[in-house]
């Protein structure tokens, strides 16, 4: 059995203090390492909530979340960004790149106060640049940039710190066809036994390529199942059958 | 150390990423210090001649006149050996005494007479030592001597302002040789030997004056040898305790009459800067630093609204909340201090600019810009502080819109 990164226990996240709202319920979760999930359910459902809490951006109301047998609620701000810093890359929908910062610049930011020499960031963000794509963009600034070029540049933002769980909101829901499935591409190389990638989305044929699928329904999980994806068009492919669209 | 430079150069880019903004919040501290720098330095400056002048006279000086307060001494003079009596007193370093003569006209020729026959021109008999005493260098030439006092020989020396009267200055005095010559005393006349340079502490007098030696004073004019006025120059920092003690150890028991003057004090008083205009100039400056201030917390309270999505990825990646806090916060430092610096070096400049165009000596007080700066650095901080708060307590989860 591989080793669990992150685990749910009871978890509830409640608004509201005099009239109770519960955005999540009871929740128990475990992801592992080698994992590729993706989290579904429709609007309402509970999936950014789950969100924020695996990516230790939210706290629990009730229960416990452990990021490598760490309780976060346990942790002040500073360790616990440290530890979101050190184990969770982030892919948003919006791609959230500083506007004012060079694609390179972008994703050096993410090796900020970690003790490390400018140049080993510059070559650290350079390789992952490259992993993606990009090495040739590295001094573009994001609105030089196209959709699909700036969500790369957030993927090598998020894997350049080489973190145990990748953790993606919506990150095809903003790309045309050939990027969606450009991205995907770039998902899937990442997959690897240490590493887990979770996928937050409504879109089923997203859903549908990973290997394992956690539904969720009224902020309760309403399936956790694993999955064999079904093979699906290369970019390559979904150039050819997506007639004008841009790069 | 390396957090800190990573730490300064994301604030660096901030601050450049959008410079207009920037700017404008640069603005406030910068004109509040530089109006403050130029309110202090300009009040300073219009007073710099006369201190520089004080400097260099110094504050040991005394004067001591004849007659004083009672008795209505017709000609009042003090004893034949006042100097001995002066010179006894262990605080002071030298004395020479002068008498002006009164009823005397003085005229550059015979031919200027009906010019020059109402201007009183004041003729003081001197002795070769009152240069040392009182500090002043001769313009040209020489100063009376022992030879022209004890040989009674009719030279004079000429105040600076009266040599430019009769011109005797030539044209550019830079340039050319002064042309001395002689004047008419009650139609005798003298040799000018010298110009005497401005004399600071008495210039409607000295300025002006003709200056006879002794000798032929007493032999062409009857002037008696004693002197009415005294200048007696005083050990450093013993100038108190000299006027306590010289009226008595003139008189010496006697009946002699003195009062006491120390010219530094009037001149001091003159260039005291005028403190409540200046305290109002300042309380401008500083209100326009504290609106600056204002103007920090405005732009900065929008800028983190505009920035929330940067705030919130940055947490995403891992930066915690004091440090967003503090980078916000060294951004406002950063801001107060080349607004501060700004401020002081541009307040420099109107003070040199006005200085040179109203003909004063700028002083510009380089030693309180450190406090301007700091102050600018203080009022950025405090008025950027609720921003910066602000900044570390946006939440990810809501500038991140996810889902």
């Amino acid at each position: 059995m591989s080793q669990v990164l992150l685990e749910l226990e009871n978890v509830s996240r409640i608004y509201g203090d005099e009239v109770k709202v519960y955005a999540m319920r009871e929740v128990s979760l475990q992801i592992r390492a080698g994992d590729y999930m993706s989290i579904v359910g429709p609007s309402g459902s509970g999936k950014s909530t789950m969100l924020g809490l695996l990516g230790c951006l939210d706290l629990a109301s009730e229960g416990i979340v452990r990021v490598q047998d760490q309780n976060v609620a346990s942790l002040e701000d500073g360790d616990r960004s440290r530890l979101r810093g050190d184990t969770i890359g982030f892919v948003f929908q919006q791609f959230h790149l500083i506007p004012h910062l060079t694609a390179q610049k972008n994703v050096e930011t993410a090796l900020l106060y970690r003790g490390m020499s400018a140049s080993e960031r510059r070559n650290r963000a350079a390789e992952a640049m490259d992993k993606v794509g990009l090495s040739k963009r590295g001094a573009h600034r994001p609105v030089q940039l196209s959709g699909g070029e700036q969500q790369r540049v957030a993927l090598a933002r998020a894997i350049v710190t080489e973190p145990l769980m990748i953790l993606a909101d919506e990150p095809t829901g903003a790309l045309d066809t050939k990027n969606a499935a450009n991205v995907m591409e770039i998902f899937e190389s990442l997959v690897s036994p240490e590493r887990a990638i979770v996928l937050v989305t409504h879109d089923l044929e997203v859903a549908d390529r990973a290997h394992r699928r956690v539904s969720m329904r009224d902020g309760e999980i309403e399936a956790d199942v694993a999955q064999i994806p079904p093979k699906r068009p290369t970019a390559r492919e979904a150039d050819e059958t997506t007639p004008g669209a841009d790069a | 150390m390396r957090g800190w430079r990573e730490l300064f150069g994301v604030v660096a880019a901030g601050l450049t990423s959008r410079k207009i903004r920037t700017l404008l919040i640069v603005l406030g501290p910068l004109l509040g210090v530089s109006s403050i720098v130029a309110a202090v330095g300009l009040t300073n400056s219009s007073k710099g001649a006369l201190k520089a002048r004080l400097a260099e006279l110094g504050t040991t000086l005394v004067i001591a006149e004849a007659g004083g307060s009672f008795g209505a001494v017709q000609d009042p003079r003090f004893p034949e050996d006042v100097n001995e009596r002066v010179l006894a007193l262990e605080t002071v370093e030298g004395v020479s005494g002068i008498t002006q003569m009164s009823g005397m006209a003085v005229r550059p020729h015979a031919a200027a007479e009906d010019e020059f026959r109402t201007v009183p021109i004041p003729v003081l008999v001197v002795e070769p030592g009152l240069l040392d005493v009182i500090n002043v260098e001769m313009k040209y030439g020489r100063w009376v001597n022992d030879w022209d006092t004890t040989r009674n020989i009719r030279s004079v020396v000429v105040g600076p302002s009266l040599a430019d009267r009769f011109e005797m200055l030539p044209p550019d005095p830079e340039r050319d040789a002064i042309e001395l010559r002689t004047i008419l005393v009650n139609n005798l006349p003298f040799a000018v030997v010298g110009v005497l340079d401005r004399f600071a502490f008495d210039p409607d007098t000295f300025d002006n004056a003709v200056f006879l030696p002794q000798g032929v004073a007493e032999e062409e004019f009857d002037n008696a040898p004693e002197p009415s006025i005294l200048y007696v120059r005083t050990v450093d920092g013993e100038t108190q305790r000299t006027v306590d003690g010289l009226a008595n150890a003139i008189s010496l028991g006697g009946d002699y009459e003195t009062a006491v003057d120390v010219p530094s004090d009037l001149l001091e008083a003159d260039a005291e800067t005028d403190k409540t205009l200046r305290n109002i100039v300042v309380m401008m400056g500083a209100l326009a630093l504290v609106v600056g201030g204002v103007g920090i917390a405005n732009v900065m309270s929008i800028s983190v609204i505009q920035r929330s999505s940067e705030i919130g990825i940055r947490r995403a990646l891992g930066h915690s909340r004091s440090r967003i806090g503090f980078q916000f916060m060294l951004e406002a430092m950063a801001v107060g201090f080349i607004g501060g610096v700004a401020g002081v070096l541009i307040g420099a400049g109107v003070i040199y600019a006005v200085s040179d165009f109203q003909g004063w000596i700028p002083v510009v007080d380089w030693g309180s810009s450190f406090l301007w700066v700091f102050l600018a650095m203080a009022v950025a901080v405090l008025f950027g502080l609720y921003p910066s708060v602000r900044a570390a307590r946006l939440e990810p989860l809501e500038t991140l819109r996810l889902g």
